[in-house]
């Protein structure tokens, strides 16, 4: 038993953002496709997981209680990549990854520290940027950024909010892949929040659809991403198929005239 | 087996390592010479000045007083040092409030003064030349710089306020401040429409705000506050480095945000309260010293904090050199002058960088 969210509701003052969100326990070594349409609550959720907003209900991970543990702990543990990226400023890339070690007091050696931060940018190709200032740097590189930052703990709970939105073709399928091999060697979990649709049926082990604050479904790809699903949720006429390779593709064929 | 080469060792040592101390090395070398263009400009304002001492006098002076005659020995001991070295105090406690304000409000125009507290201050000081209060167990001499104390520690205990009700919400805070300006600002006017000439001309020379009037007492108030606050700022490096990664990223690495802004706000009053209380206004250093450490040192809060203490310092020093000896026996009043000095400094980085900072 790894993670377990059970009966999860938060609010924004009176507005009740998330209704009762549970879903079966969550095994490690899976990257769980957190989907659903904008407002739906995908950052929310991800916030009362990292531990950033109070909410009712349960979350556990390894056994432990998000209310019974510290704060300290629990970051430890769990790391979440915002989905806003690190703020376009003089700042570097190897400045905010320091500080953010440093302030987290991980306990490594300059020496180490600078290792850990080389080998993270190594594969996030951000090694001719480690130096330059932020705000010199595209939007995708500074998403990349963002993440080598949730990477910088060696977090067992990692928490995605939208890591692929700014990125091209090519670091999208890497960022993805590269993830779900890290969580299967390290046997560890994390959570992605996305809005494609593709890419989440082809990495993801488990996809959880919400709207609204409510489930909608969740379970192993082919099961969550029916044309009815999607038409419910995302209000759009889809035809789903497989390409010569034996991934799911979805056609959009169109928006569905009648809403709500 | 244990037999390492050098060679071997050199290779372990990631190239980040080494880039990173380099620029680090560097960002080292700029606060020693900031700090010797800081010696530079104390030995200036040290040597300006109407009396006519030589250099030689100074410096034998400042090593053995008994080699001076005693008129000069007063002049340099009670006049000049002590308004040289409030100079570098008042300077280094602005730079670091101003730093540490724009910081936590990720804004480029947040200084200690646009959270209220020179107006408030300035409010303080008009209540005390016009109304000339008696205070108990106040000797006469402290009633002004008390009460300029009292104004600006009255406006920062309620922009905190603000700051806990915002739940530390930094567009709330810099409005906030600015309204406190707008409302402080207002009623020093209403001070200054029933104040008599001369008392309406004593405002606004302290206004402007002057380091001729500092002595001994002064100095060390304020570099005892300084020298207290500073390791307080320093302890929190780390975090106000990777604030500037903006404050999703901060709060997802469990940073309080709102207890954050409430502590460095309470240390950038403090500072700036005990700044200007005793020598007016001098509200350009707190704006301008940060961006041009900025400037200089880049981003990273272990060389820019004590970067923005020398630069806040080496201003103000510079302009009360300078005010000593642009008019020949007069004192230009130095708030005049920091801007003076400072604006060029400010601008000659500003295109050097091409307006990226
Ligand atoms: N700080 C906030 N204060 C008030 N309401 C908020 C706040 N943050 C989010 N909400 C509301 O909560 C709801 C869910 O927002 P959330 O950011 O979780 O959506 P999301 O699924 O992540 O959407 P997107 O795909 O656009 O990122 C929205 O209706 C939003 O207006
Ligand atoms: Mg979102």
């Amino acid at each position: 038993m790894v993670l377990k969210v059970s009966d999860v509701s938060a609010f924004y003052g009176k507005k009740q953002i998330l209704k009762d969100i549970s879903f079966p326990e969550i095994p490690q070594g899976s990257l769980v496709g957190l989907l659903g349409p904008n407002a739906s609550g995908k950052s929310t959720l991800m916030r009362c997981i990292s531990g950033e907003k109070k909410c009712q209900g349960t979350i556990e991970f390894k056994g432990q209680n998000i209310n019974e543990t510290s704060q300290k702990l629990w970051y430890d543990v769990v790391a979440t990549m915002p989905q806003t990226p690190p703020s376009p400023t003089a700042l570097t890339p190897t400045e905010l990854m320091w500080s953010t070690a440093r302030s987290l007091a991980l306990p490594l050696s300059d020496k180490d520290l600078a290792r850990k931060i080389e080998t993270i940018f190594d594969n996030l190709g951000l090694r001719s940027f480690e130096l330059s200032p932020l705000q010199s740097l595209s939007g995708g590189k500074r998403q990349l950024v963002g993440l080598a930052l949730a990477l910088i703990r060696d977090p067992e709970l990692l928490l995605l909010d939208e890591p692929t939105a700014a990125l091209d073709l090519q670091w999208r399928m890497i960022v993805l892949d590269w993830v779900k091999k890290r969580v299967e060697e390290t046997q560890t979990i994390a959570v992605a929040a996305l809005h494609d649709l593709d890419m989440a049926a082809r990495f993801c082990n488990i996809l959880v659809l919400i709207n609204e604050g409510e489930i909608v479904a969740v379970g192993p790809p082919e099961e969550v991403l029916t044309t009815g699903n999607i038409a419910h949720v995302y209000h759009v006429e889809t035809e789903l198929g497989l390409s010569q390779r034996g991934n799911l593709q979805i056609d959009v064929i169109g928006p569905i005239a009648s809403r709500g | 087996m244990e037999l390492i080469s050098p060679l071997i060792i050199m290779n372990n040592t990631s190239s980040l390592y080494v880039n990173f101390l380099r620029l680090n090395g560097r960002r080292y070398l700029i606060l020693a010479g900031l700090s010797i263009a800081l010696l530079a400009s104390l030995w200036l304002d040290l040597i300006a000045g109407p009396a006519g001492l030589s250099a030689g006098q100074i410096l034998s002076g400042l090593l053995d007083p008994e080699t001076l005659e005693l008129r000069y020995r007063i002049i340099l001991w009670d006049v000049r040092l002590p308004d040289a070295l409030i100079a570098l105090a008042v300077g280094g406690a602005l730079g670091l409030s101003g730093i540490e304000t724009q910081t936590v409000l990720d804004n480029p125009l947040a200084s200690p003064f646009t959270l209220g507290i020179s107006s408030a201050a300035v409010l303080g000081a008009s209540f005390a030349i016009i109304v000339e209060p008696v205070i108990p167990f106040v000797p006469s001499y402290a009633i002004l710089p008390t009460l300029a104390l009292c104004g600006a520690l009255a406006s920062s205990a309620i922009v905190l306020v603000v700051v806990r009700v915002s739940k530390g919400s930094r567009g709330m805070v810099v409005l906030f401040g600015i309204a406190m300006f707008f409302l402080c600002d207002a009623l020093a006017s209403g001070f200054h429409l029933i104040a008599d000439a001369d008392a309406a001309q004593q405002i606004v020379f302290w206004a402007i705000g002057n380091l001729t009037k500092a002595g001994w007492l002064e100095v060390t108030i304020v570099s005892l506050c300084l020298l207290l606050i500073f390791p307080f700022s320093m302890r929190q490096v780390w975090v106000l480095t990777l604030l500037r990664g903006g404050e999703d990223h901060a709060r997802s690495t469990g940073v309080n945000i709102a207890g954050l802004r409430t502590w460095v706000i309470v240390r950038a009053s403090i500072l700036a309260a005990f700044a200007v209380c005793f020598v007016g206004t001098i509200g350009f250093v707190g704006l301008v010293g940060p961006h041009i450490a900025r400037m200089l040192l880049g981003e990273d809060h272990r060389t820019l904090l004590p970067g923005s203490i020398l630069c806040g310092a080496l201003i103000l020093s510079l302009a009360s050199a300078l005010s000593k000896t642009l008019i020949p026996g007069v004192i230009v009043p130095v708030g005049i002058l920091t801007a003076v000095v400072g604006v060029p400094m400010f601008l000659s980085l500003l295109f050097k960088k091409k307006g990226q900072f």
